[in-house]
């Protein structure tokens, strides 16, 4: 640590003679251009152009002015060149060649020489269409190469994101969350539905159904200034071990040098259910053939018939799903700062009901980003973030005791009564083990998160000269929170008659922290050549404590867990450090061949060797073209031409190297027995390498721009958990079972077809394709992660398709189906009108993927679908009962294409600028949007976006989740 | 350049004693490894194997209960999450018996995972230099007769597709052998292990065996469940002298034996047998022929219970619940004293003591408020006597579908509807 001390105390100064400078900066309108950035090269001064476009600093007459703007090419001007009135005209960059893209831990490149394809969304796509409840929902349909589903509608999010196919089946499949620097966690710690649910058998308190949310949704979009989107090892090898399914760098906004700026935004909203799929319309006979038992049958008759005289009969569905939730999203932030710290401050709350009544989303945030110059060679920066939220999930999905909300509905019909009485009291659900208005009305199902991220980043120019610019780089910083689950099931509840209430609290604190030293040296022997020397070294740790307590017998109308009879409680924690050290030579030949190399090292505490460092190289290339001359003056105005290429690790998960003995107790006797799962002592990561290039070529002075890419990326040892024969006394083993790839491409479009002072249009169309291939698989092939052959299962299987879904086929077991979509499509269009009014909208396409449905297979079961009766099978018989005689014998009709086409987003907005000068508004902005409001697909349950198993490889099998919503939203937002 | 050179060899060398010095190794911090068992385990740790084993032995119980009370036509397992409780264990239409399915996958495993327990305690007792070797036989004779006895619950299930004996190596496990030889070998194991209790010390605490928790008492449950075996063997002259070791008696309370137990406290099971009557959705139901077989007068008709309401569900229907285990804390018996006189009485049917086994079959008779046994005595009449009080008294404990297999009377077993199959076997579970 002395040596670190050192460099931030002994920076290397430059000795020169300032002067001040001043200057004003238009657009090619001739517009003053507020915002841009003016920076003294090589060094950490600069300025910010005002609203007028003026700025002043300090610097020495021969210094190079870098200026930059996101949508402007870069400039770099002598400093003596600029004089007071002397415009400098930016030129605008419409296929944002210019934007600067962080390739390694320490540099960065201009996407122009950039060899990776990488994706960026900005704060306006994130939030100003139409924006999404949670941050991971705002992502849905923005990324290339990403398949995004949502795990259910329940509030609070939870989505899966895979960046270029499957990269792993147990291991990590999501990508690593880094904001400002911080490796954020995004686990999804279940609060102990499967105690009341049992899902998942064996009597474990949770499973991998409890459909948590995952934790990245507590980040608000509102304060995002950016993401980058590392798709592959290519281009994210650099961040370690936890970057093998990809990285998304969020940067948060930052304050800028000038005067204060305020905005106060305030938006409401509501949210409904997208898709009811109805009800079945009964008649006497068909209630009194609810019962094979004519005696039976002909009481159900006759409470039918009651049912009808008195006006009963009830659309449970509509009562369950139809509540409108109310939004609302307010939000202050200020922004601001001299000439030696900027800040960006913001405190925001949202809060939102759902389409089931006592469900909904409280976000309750506070950010601070300061940044500060201790002198033109020292930088630091530290951002924090303060996260309140609670969730009220609801009760739905996979249930083996009839007690979720779709299960007690799917057996249902519309003539029982389950209102409750004058007195308030639920008659017990003669059709089902629970009557779910009771259910929604008593029970709880919470989470709350406090959370704290704050990083610190420190820049040092350790050393200058006119060849030479040696920095100190230094990044990391904590993520710590608490999380409290509370599942409250009161014993007056119909399914509650054994355990007399329940009470689940679960306890979760989780601290990560990661950081980064890195040496970086860019050496400049020419003006047509420089060299990039980065090395470094990085940590992440991981500490995990989960305590889960199941009280049951509770005493009336209490919610401690120890107001109760009986108390079961469950421990889980885990731990990790991943250590790393990297080198990279990154080389710029006559500004327009760009080469990269590296290497890394890293090991980890969950691989079988904990010492073993594994390597994992990397390289790249980029050839511009048209820097090179080529075609100058001619057709393009960007060509290039870009190969990348690198390795990543996947560590397995914490514990797979272990055999447990669990505890289980009989009568107070302590008892230990041998856990279900196998570990394996030698574990060794995961390898993923992945080779992509492409094209990147911009016409019409930019306007006009393409970018295609194709990549083959391969996953060496996959983790396995395997099942070895039960007869062993395991019912899983952790295995590197096999070797898979998956190649797709990524096609990519961007253009501004109009613009002028009167109206612009941009547009941009992106389509991108997958395809995965089991090359290689050791281990047996069985179904895995849904619910067997029976009803439609995933197996892995060598020479097929990672994601293929097999079951029986009516002759034996065959292939039905496969969760990879065959292509998808977006695109993002705005128009602007007279620079106040704009429409925007995102339209998403994804074709082919299928899906297990058994939401309708369970209404069939329950006799309550609404199509029960119709014939139009070629048995004869009414389409439910021929859909039910499949169970056992077929399982095509459980597999379903998912295709889907959605308006993800639009929103119309107009702004209010050159008010009266005498208030102190600058700017009114307001706007109506509209979420996810029209989807065109054929899928039959709620939406084709689902996941019973909620984040993770097996994603798509549908069991009554709680239905998809959308969101219509009006919108204010002042600017002072 | 220098300079930078300088600082970074010296920050990268000051990096690499850092890191070098941290290198981690967190172990298993939720539970113990297997391994820590092998060691040298002292008593302590061997009563807590000793009590997994027990508590291991109730998990997905009702799995196998159900699995056999469905396919033996004893009542109907209604859940409206669950169809193939409906379909598959019926046989519906195109149903069949899946290896990838819960009905045999989740019992088997459990079941399994009890035998890796008894496997781990017995190398575990074989390696510890902390305990006697008198303490040794103990814990071994239990391990053993324990793995016996799971071995057969799942030998019941899968029948002629027989099953795996020797895994104690799960790198190497033995072959799947045939019916006959499984239950030779589980016959043999119960022998190693009641030759081991003969000279066996038992100082560990056990739960559902109240009166049989010395080396005694185990070895007269071993002889219990030999008993067992060989009637399923049909060896009849070797289950009398097996009941003769055992706690069989003609007078005393047939629910004299040992259970699996079930508690509220932590860590520990509530019985998954239990519904509470009347309940809708998650039901288990009496087969209809359940009410119209039983003969007037019987008490055991007190086992289903009439409903408030009939259920129904996919074309089946009840209006009486399974009430054999009537609390959430009701034990399920592993075997007792009304099953031992039933196996004296059929061992003697099968040796035409027709005398001996009346004896037994009215002591059964009148204890549930029947006549003394009035038939022909001709060993045809007789066995169907048995399999009906083996029906009535051993109501829902895993026994119809096995007797009627034993006895090839599975197509006597009634299908309520058309399409309708009774299985005779489970298929392997796939991952074997």
């Amino acid at each position: 640590m002395a040596a670190l001390l050192c460099i931030l105390l002994c920076p290397a100064w430059l000795a020169a003679q300032d002067k001040t400078i001043s200057g004003k900066i238009i657009t090619s309108n001739l517009i003053p251009l507020a915002g841009v950035n003016i920076v003294v090269s090589k060094t950490n001064r600069g300025a910010i152009s005002d609203a007028n476009g003026n700025f002043t600093l300090q610097a020495p007459a021969s210094a190079k002015l870098v200026i930059t703007q996101t949508g402007y090419k870069t400039q770099a001007i002598t400093a003596a060149v600029v004089q007071d009135g002397v415009a400098i005209k930016m030129e605008e960059d419409f296929a944002e060649l210019d934007e600067v893209i962080v390739t390694g831990l320490a540099t960065n490149v201009k996407r122009r020489n950039l060899a990776n394809a990488v994706g960026t969304i900005s704060n306006k796509e994130l939030t100003s269409v139409a924006p999404a409840q949670t941050f991971d929902a705002a992502l849905n349909g923005k990324i290339s190469g990403a398949n995004i589903n949502a795990n259910s509608g329940a509030p609070g999010g939870g989505i899966s994101i895979k960046l270029r196919g499957v990269t792993s089946v147990y291991g990590n499949t999501q990508p690593l969350y880094v904001v400002d620097g911080v490796f954020v966690d995004n686990s999804a710690t279940s609060g102990g539905l499967n105690a009341i649910t049992s899902a998942a058998s064996g009597g474990a308190p949770t499973s991998s159904q409890d459909n948590p949310s995952s934790r990245i949704a507590d980040i608000r979009t509102e304060d995002i200034d950016n993401i980058e989107i590392l798709k592959g090892a290519s281009a994210a090898a650099i961040y370690g071990s936890k970057a093998s399914a990809g990285v998304i760098v969020i940067t948060t906004k930052k304050g800028r040098q000038g005067k204060t700026a305020i905005n106060v935004s305030q938006s409401i909203g509501q949210i409904a259910v997208r898709k009811l799929l109805g009800v079945r319309k009964f008649t006497a006979d068909k209630a009194a053939s609810l019962s094979r038992d004519p005696a039976a049958g002909a009481i159900l008759k006759q409470q039918f018939i009651d049912a009808e005289s008195k006006g009963k009969i009830y659309d449970y569905e509509k009562e369950l799903y139809g509540n409108k939730g109310f939004t609302r999203n307010t939000g202050i932030s200020l922004s601001g700062g001299g000439e030696k710290t900027n800040f960006y401050f913001s405190a925001a709350q949202k809060d939102e009901g759902g389409i089931v009544k006592n469900t909904g989303y409280r976000n309750s945030s506070l950010r601070l980003n300061l940044d500060h110059r201790i002198n033109d060679d020292i930088k630091i920066g530290i951002s924090s973030n303060y996260i309140n939220s609670s969730t009220d999930r609801g009760f739905s999905g996979n249930d083996n005791a009839g007690v979720s909300l779709g299960i007690a509905l799917s057996s249902t019909p519309g003539f029982a009564q389950l209102h409750p009485d004058a007195m308030g009291n639920y008659p017990a659900n003669q059709f089902g083990s629970s009557n779910p208005l009771q259910t929604i009305a008593l029970m709880k199902n919470n989470e709350a998160v406090n959370r704290f991220i704050t990083g610190l980043n420190v820049e040092a120019n350790l050393q200058k000269s006119n060849s030479s610019l040696t920095r100190f780089v230094a990044r990391g910083g904590i993520d710590f929170y608490n999380l409290a689950t509370t599942l409250l099931f009161p014993g007056e509840l119909q399914f509650q008659a054994v355990s007399k209430g329940t009470i689940i609290q679960g306890n979760t604190n989780n601290l990560s922290t990661n950081y980064i030293f890195s040496l970086a040296n860019i050496f400049t022997p020419t003006g047509n050549l420089s060299f990039t020397s980065s090395t470094g070294i990085t940590r992440e740790t991981g500490n995990y404590n989960n305590l889960l307590n199941v009280a049951t017998q509770k005493i009336s109308g209490q919610s401690n867990v120890d107001q109760a009879g009986a108390l079961n409680a469950t421990q889980f924690r885990s731990r990790y450090q991943n250590d790393g050290i990297f080198v990279q030579e990154e080389a710029m030949v006559h500004n327009a061949i760009s080469l990269t190399g590296g290497i890394r090292f890293d090991r980890s505490s969950n691989n079988g060797d904990v010492n073993k460092y594994y390597a994992y190289p990397k390289a790249g290339i980029a050839v511009n073209l048209t820097s090179l001359g080529f075609g100058k003056n001619g057709f393009f105005d960007n060509l290039k031409v870009r190969a990348a290429y690198g390795q990543a690790t996947n560590v397995p998960a914490y514990g797979s190297k272990f055999t447990s003995m669990v505890v289980s107790n009989i009568d107070g006797n302590p008892g230990s027995l041998a856990g279900i799962q196998r570990g394996d002592a030698t574990i060794k990561p995961e390898r993923q390498s992945e080779l992509e290039a492409g094209i990147d070529l911009s016409v019409l002075k930019g306007r006009l721009s393409f970018e295609f890419t194709a990549y083959n990326k391969k996953i060496k040892d996959f983790l396995m958990l395997a099942s070895p024969p039960t007869s062993s006394g395991f019912s899983s083993q952790w295995v590197n079972a096999g070797d898979l790839r998956n190649r797709g491409i990524e096609l990519g479009m961007n253009a501004k077809p109009i613009s002028n002072k009167n109206f612009s249009w941009t547009t941009s169309l992106n389509f991108w394709l997958n395809r995965s291939l089991v090359t290689r698989y050791i281990i047996t092939p069985v179904p895995q992660g849904s619910f067997g052959y029976v009803l439609g299962s995933f197996q892995i299987e060598q020479g097929k398709s990672a994601t293929q879904i097999v079951g029986l086929n009516g002759a034996g077991v065959g292939v039905l189906g496969n969760a990879e979509p065959t292509f998808q499509m977006n695109t993002y269009n705005e128009f602007t009108f007279n620079n106040k009014l704009s429409l925007s909208f995102l339209l998403h396409w994804k074709k082919g993927g299928d899906n297990v449905n058994l939401t309708y297979l369970q209404n069939d079961f329950g006799q309550t679908s609404a199509d029960f009766d119709n014939v139009t099978n070629k048995a004869g018989m009414p389409d439910g009962i021929y859909r039910i005689s499949q169970v056992g014998s077929n399982a095509r009709i459980f597999v379903e294409d998912a295709s889907y086409l959605r308006l993800r987003e639009i929103g119309l907005y107009y702004t209010f600028d050159k008010l009266s000068k005498n208030i102190f508004i600058k700017t009114i902005r307001v706007g109506a949007s509209l979420n996810n409001y029209l989807t065109v697909t054929k899928y039959k349950s709620y939406d084709p976006e689902v996941s019973n198993f909620g984040t993770g490889f097996s994603s798509g099998v549908d069991v009554d989740p709680y239905p998809a919503t959308k969101r219509a939203t009006l919108h204010l937002s002042i600017d002072f | 350049m220098k300079f930078s050179n300088h600082i970074s060899t010296g920050i990268l060398l000051a990096a690499a004693f850092f890191i070098y010095s941290c290198k981690k190794d967190y172990g298993n911090l939720n539970s113990p490894t297997i391994e820590q068992f092998l060691a040298n385990a002292n008593a302590s740790e061997l009563n807590n194997l000793v009590s997994g084993t027990e508590s291991g032995m109730r998990n997905n119980m009702a799995y196998y209960l159900d699995d056999i009370g469905v396919i033996g036509r004893e009542g109907y397992r209604f859940s409206n999450a669950e169809p193939r409780y409906t379909k598959d264990l019926l046989g519906a239409v195109e149903a069949t018996l899946n290896n990838s399915t819960f009905y045999i996958t989740t019992p088997w495993a459990a079941r399994y995972r009890v035998v890796k327990n008894c496997n781990t305690l017995i190398q575990a007792a074989t390696n510890s230099t902390l305990i006697t070797a008198a303490e040794k036989s103990g814990y071994i004779g239990f391990a053993r007769t324990i793995k016996a006895y799971q071995l057969l619950l799942n030998i019941n299930l899968t029948y002629k597709n027989g099953i795996r004996v020797d895994v104690a190596n799960a790198d190497q496990l033995g072959a799947v052998v045939t019916y006959d030889a499984g239950l030779a070998d589980i016959a043999s194991i119960l022998d190693s292990a009641d030759a081991g209790l003969a000279t066996a010390v038992v100082t560990f605490p056990l739960a559902g065996f109240t009166g049989f928790s010395d080396a005694a008492g185990l070895a007269k449950v071993n002889r219990a469940l030999a008993a067992r075996v060989a009637a399923y063997r049909a060896q009849w002259a070797e289950v009398l002298t097996d009941l003769n070791g055992s706690f069989f008696d003609l007078t005393k309370d047939f629910h004299l034996g040992v259970n699996h137990v079930f508690a509220t406290g932590s860590g520990d099971k509530l019985n998954p047998m239990f519904i509470p009557q009347n309940q809708n959705g998650e039901v288990r139901v009496a087969h209809a022929s359940f009410a119209t077989d039983i003969k007037t007068g019987d008490d055991r008709i007190n086992k289903a219970t009439l409903r408030t309401s009939t259920v129904s569900l996919d074309g089946l229907s009840s209006n009486r619940d399974v009430w054999v285990y009537t609390t959430s804390t009701a034990p399920i018996p592993i075997i007792r004293n009304e099953e031992l006189i039933l196996l004296y009485a059929e061992a003697k049917i099968q040796t035409n003591a027709f005398a001996d086994a009346v004896t037994a079959l009215d002591a059964i008779r009148q204890n549930h408020g029947l006549p003394v046994y009035s038939g022909a005595l001709i060993q045809d009449a007789l066995i169907t006597e048995l399999l009906y009080e083996r029906r009535y008294s051993l109501y829902y404990e895993g026994h119809r579908w096995l007797d009627m297999r034993r006895y090839n009377k599975l197509a006597e077993l009634p299908k309520d509807r058309t399409g309708d199959d009774v299985w005779e076997s489970f298929p392997l579970p796939i991952s074997e």
